[in-house]
């Protein structure tokens, strides 16, 4: 016992963390990752056809809370422990790519055949690496739109048509800013337009918040309006090393953005409950919020929303408002599965990812209407599901993508650094701690870091 | 984190001169009471509110929020905890419908705390003999070297520790989950050497010449002696063993190692921006801490008077 | 085992004996969990922390590099005094609030079931502490602000506001380990011989003059070793933070021990990390140095 423990201590000072240990599963065992548990049962039925149509091959599905899941994956290439195959996020990806844990699918049999053009278009092309070789097969995508409470509308007076044209500009708001004041109310049922309106006792605001969005380039909360502004995070996306969160355009933009809650229309940042913050789609429910800007993944959680009693609230999808260049604007974010170096049995493995990334599959996920696949024909199962089951028209998701108005994630090296200095700077903003003009110093110190690491 | 110290060597020596309570009725005792019964009200609300939420409806949870009992009454939490819900009835409920395998994780969980408690309480009890009783060189030196060991903060060993444990092979198991702390802890043999220190030699010389070795002495006069100490640092080993959970969580990935603390993740939230399931969260926590209640209110008496003192004689 | 009990049975009890051989027996087992599970990982720790060590490739040997950065880091510099402000305000207020706990209980009443009460917190781990605070304070649906409102008081975002988030986090930690150190402090009351209040009361003392004059001088060093080593349990705080705050709002309750744990398993920056690290250990090393001055000090007070 003794000796096999000074043995191992030994080996560590010099094969710490190389990862020379088993991992994956057994052989014909494929351990697979994912974070979204509502999407499991999905998985679980592709993995079912899997096995039929390879005998011989087991799929194991794992599934860890999003506060895990990383820590866990991280943990696990220490260990040599990691899955075969995982569920990949964009933002991660890069960072995978430089500690050396993902293949390139393009090396494995099965996936080197694996066409952009199968996907939504732009898709594909966000996962592949620097060097041009491909990191991931497409899974999923998301937009962004807005969902609001039908009820909160009607006692307002407001026409869920109107939505669909509303406008927005940095200066005054527009009919935007025009709405949400109206759809809000203080403790005195003063609505937020009217005079006498009370901003510290607010009693519904009428835009959720989602944060400040510092560690995700404001993907739910920002991104549409700095998107239809023509702003752009990085100097190139993928793979931007220079950053623009100095341009006097988002500056603007951003000023009007959390001057929001400053007025009292948005939910503040003490209202949302800080870092633990409650979502959008519970602060509709909680009668806190009547409209809420969310990501196309949420669409499950907003449509199965009740209200004290257990009766379903009444919710509906608008699209993100125009902007002053007279376009709306979302991002554009997806997810897709990733091969690790650790596997021992990559072949099999990139038949596992091949079929994830194959019509059949998608078309499987389409129809269990948690996420939209990413290719057309899962997709358009899913706008069916959401149309029948539901009766929700999520065309303000969709449109985005058939109207070309999406732009992409911005995919970087370095993005837990990136992540750790933004999220902070973005929270003391969002709190009125600091000007939006402080972002120019983060800009810098996000520059900086591409020139030492490179 | 435990900041237990030494343990008197026996009750009965504390409890033989403590001044009775005089009863003063008065304001001062009033307000006296009062006091207490306020600190009671705030150690106990928190329990009654994680029952409260635990027989809610999740999904009706944030709608009423400021309702003192349940809202609308539902036994979906502890459902959910027990595995009685199929996965699309814990989804609709707002769970996450993974899978909730409760009686293995509470095998884990027992089988780690026991497995810490014995090892760690004996190996240390051990060691804590031979600094307090051995003669030996260097002794008073590698007890320093140990007791520096208190100041090692935790996060310092959490990643070599866990190379290690994967270089024994032993990532996913009971084992490798109770191992770095199954064999001393600096506090461990700490107290209980003051313990030793504490014990009168006398005894322990009659035994000597009696004949008896150094080993017997220990099992049959010193352990026996020392059972009320014991007892006490073993409760606390069992406690914090069983509440640890960054080690089992990096460490444990199925649900044969999964141990009862890491387990209650499955009820936090599964996507980015998502809220967690309020109502199952926490009837897991209530069923996690349930062991621990139950193992307290058996030996309530024990463990509430044996925390006490040496270290000022 | 047979040497040793011959030695034993033929050494007189005055003489010294040397009992290296069964000693070192008996030391073994903890011995190795020391040594493999405690200083292994803390001297590579300490290598790891002149080094550049992303956890998957090679270290690379960097010198002094990680050190100067965290001299000029500005979060680590806030990160320590966030940590000090926390273990000031949470020993602080859970070493008088068990004092008074302890002298009421003894009192008031010695029953067993009060006592056991007080101590239930301590039961649950710091997690579901957390989490449980968590709900309970959560600005829009915690019943605290619904309990403040109805007090015609405004609401307070206990964990969102960075005036009041170590503080709330203090409080959480007290909530858990205060019945606990009363226990402590109860038990140390004991020790005071009854016949020295009787003389006090002989001489018409009031009860609060009792206190004053008699129980808290003697109950000093005791106060003292329950302070100090709690302090360096104070200084680890991270369950907590990581459950509630995770370091916000912005940096107010990034705690040293979390931010480390960001850099390391966020971050990748295990080099930077374990330098950190280096400078908590110092930190505690001169806490526990104090702690040892004091306990001393304490008990030839008594005597």
């Amino acid at each position: 016992m003794l000796r096999r423990i000074l043995l191992s201590a030994l080996l560590l000072t010099t094969t710490a963390a190389c990862g020379t240990g088993g991992s994956g599963g057994a052989n014909g065992t494929i351990e697979y990752w994912l974070w979204d548990s509502a999407q499991q049962p999905g998985y679980q039925k592709c993995a079912d056809a899997f096995e039929k149509q390879n005998p011989g091959l087991r799929i194991n599905i794992s599934q860890y809370n999003w506060d895990d899941y990383w820590s866990k994956l991280t943990a696990s290439f220490i260990a040599g422990t990691a899955p075969d195959v995982f569920t990949d996020h964009l933002t991660k990806f890069p960072q995978f790519v430089d500690l050396e844990v993902l293949r390139p699918l393009d090396d494995l049999g099965p996936t080197s055949d694996i066409k952009d053009s199968d996907y939504q278009a732009g898709l594909a092309e966000l996962w592949k690496g620097k060097d041009g070789k491909r990191y991931g097969a497409p899974k999923d995508w998301d937009t962004i739109a807005m969902f609001y409470n039908a009820d909160a509308l009607k006692e307002a007076g407001i026409d869920p048509e109107t939505l669909d044209e509303l406008t927005w500009n940095p200066h005054d708001g527009g009919t935007f800013e025009k709405t949400i004041a109206h759809l809000t109310i203080d403790a005195n049922g003063k609505r937020g337009d009217e005079p006498g309106f009370d901003k510290t006792k607010v009693k519904r605001y009428g835009l959720a918040a989602n944060g400040a969005g510092g560690d995700n380039w404001g993907q739910t909360q920002w991104s549409a309006f700095t998107g239809s502004v023509g702003w752009q995070p990085t100097d190139k996306n993928p793979w931007g090393t220079r950053f623009n969160l100095d341009d006097p355009v988002l500056h603007e933009t951003l000023e009007w953005y959390f001057g929001l809650a400053k007025k009292g229309y948005m939910a503040s940042y003490e209202a949302i409950g800080g870092t633990n913050a409650i979502t959008a789609d519970k602060q509709i429910q909680a009668g806190i919020a009547a409209m809420g800007l969310d990501g196309s993944w949420t669409i499950s959680s907003f449509t199965k929303l009740t209200d004290a009693d257990g009766k379903k609230l009444n919710i509906g999808v608008a699209p993100t408002p125009i902007g002053p260049k007279g376009k709306r604007a979302s991002m554009f974010n997806g997810l897709a599965d990733s091969i690790t170096t650790f596997s021992e049995q990559p072949e099999n493995a990139a038949k596992w990812v091949k079929f994830l990334s194959s019509e059949e599959c998608q078309n499987i996920i389409g129809q269990s209407g948690v996420v939209f696949p990413a290719r057309p024909s899962g997709t358009e199962l899913a706008i069916e599901y959401n149309k029948k089951e539901r009766g929700l028209d999520v065309s303000a998701f969709t449109d985005h993508v058939k109207n070309g108005t999406t732009f992409p994630l911005p995919v970087t090296s370095n993005a837990a650094d990136i992540s750790a200095l933004s999220k902070p700077a973005f929270d003391a903003v969002y709190i009125g701690d600091e000007p939006v003009s402080s972002l120019s110093k983060l800009n810098d110190q996000l520059n900086e870091l591409f020139e030492v690491v490179g | 984190m435990a900041t237990v110290m030494a343990p008197a060597p026996s009750d009965a020596s504390a409890a033989g001169h403590e001044p009775p309570p005089k009863p003063r009725p008065g304001i001062g005792r009033i307000l006296a009471w009062a006091f207490m019964v306020l600190v009671i009200f705030a150690s106990l609300f928190p329990f009654y509110w994680v029952l409260r939420t635990a027989l809610s409806d999740n999904n009706a949870l944030y709608a009423g929020s400021d309702s003192l009992l349940p809202v609308q009454f539902s036994w979906g939490g502890f459902e959910r905890v027990f595995g009685l819900q199929t996965g699309q009835e814990a989804i609709d409920a707002g769970g996450s419908g993974q899978p909730f395998n409760f009686w293995r994780y509470l095998l884990n969980s027992v089988l780690v705390a026991t497995m810490v408690t014995a090892g760690q309480v004996f190996f240390s009890s051990m060691a804590a003999y031979a600094f307090a009783r051995l003669r030996w060189r260097y002794r008073e030196q590698i007890f320093a070297v140990f007791l520096a060991g208190l100041m090692v903060p935790a996060i310092f060993t959490l990643l070599p520790n866990f190379v290690l444990i994967k270089e024994l092979g032993l990532i996913d198991t009971v084992l490798g989950i109770a191992l770095p702390t199954m064999l001393m802890t600096p506090f461990a043999v700490f107290f209980l050497r003051q313990f030793f220190l504490g014990i009168s030699r006398e005894v322990e010389e009659a035994a000597m010449v009696e004949g008896a070795s150094k080993v017997r002495i220990f099992f049959r006069i010193i352990l026996p002696m020392s059972a009320a100490p014991i007892s006490t640092l073993s409760i606390l080993t069992y406690i914090t063993s069983w509440n640890e959970y960054f080690w089992p969580l990096m460490v444990s990935y199925t649900d044969k190692s999964r141990v009862l603390t890491v387990a209650l993740g499955v009820f936090k939230s599964q996507k980015p921006q998502a809220g967690p399931d309020w109502a199952g969260l926490m009837a897991a926590t209530l069923v996690a801490a349930l062991p621990m209640l139950l193992l307290f209110f058996v030996f309530a008496r024990r463990i509430v008077n044996s925390i006490g003192f040496s270290g000022i004689k | 085992m047979a040497t040793p009990t011959k030695l034993a049975t033929t050494g007189t009890p005055k003489r010294p004996r040397d009992d290296t051989r069964l000693a070192l027996l008996f030391i073994l087992p903890a011995l190795i969990g020391f040594l493999v599970f405690l200083l292994w990982p803390t001297l590579r720790g300490i290598y790891l922390s002149f080094t550049k060590f992303n956890l998957l490739t090679p270290a690379r040997w960097t010198g002094l590099d990680n050190y100067v950065r965290m001299v000029e880091d500005p979060v680590f510099w806030n990160a320590l005094g966030v940590t000090v402000y926390y273990v000031v305000v949470n020993i602080g207020i859970q070493t008088i609030l068990a004092l008074i706990i302890a002298v009421l209980m003894q009192r008031l009443t010695r029953k067993t079931w009060l006592r056991g009460l007080v101590l239930t917190p301590y039961l649950v781990s710091n997690v579901v502490a957390a989490l449980i605070f968590l709900w309970i304070l959560d600005y829009q649906l915690g019943i605290g602000n619904t309990v403040l409102e109805l007090l015609g008081l405004d609401r307070i975002a206990f964990l969102a506001d960075s005036a009041w988030v170590i503080p709330t986090v203090a409080l959480i930690n007290v909530w858990r380990h205060v019945g606990y150190t009363a226990l402590l402090i109860f038990a140390g009351l004991q020790t005071i011989p009854a016949t020295v209040y009787e003389a006090g009361r002989v001489d018409g003392a009031s009860e609060l003059r009792l206190f004053r004059s008699i129980t808290l001088p003697l109950l000093r060093p005791i106060t003292a070793v329950v302070l100090i080593i709690s302090v360096v349990g104070s200084f680890q705080v991270f369950d907590t933070i990581a459950i509630a705050t995770k370091g916000g709002p912005v940096n107010s309750s990034k705690v040293l021990q979390y931010y480390i744990y960001e850099a390391a398993f966020s971050r990748f920056q295990f080099g930077y990390a374990s330098a950190m690290s280096v400078a908590l250990l110092i930190v505690l090393t001169i806490i526990t140095f104090l702690q040892y001055r004091l306990t001393r000090a304490g008990s030839s007070d008594l005597a």
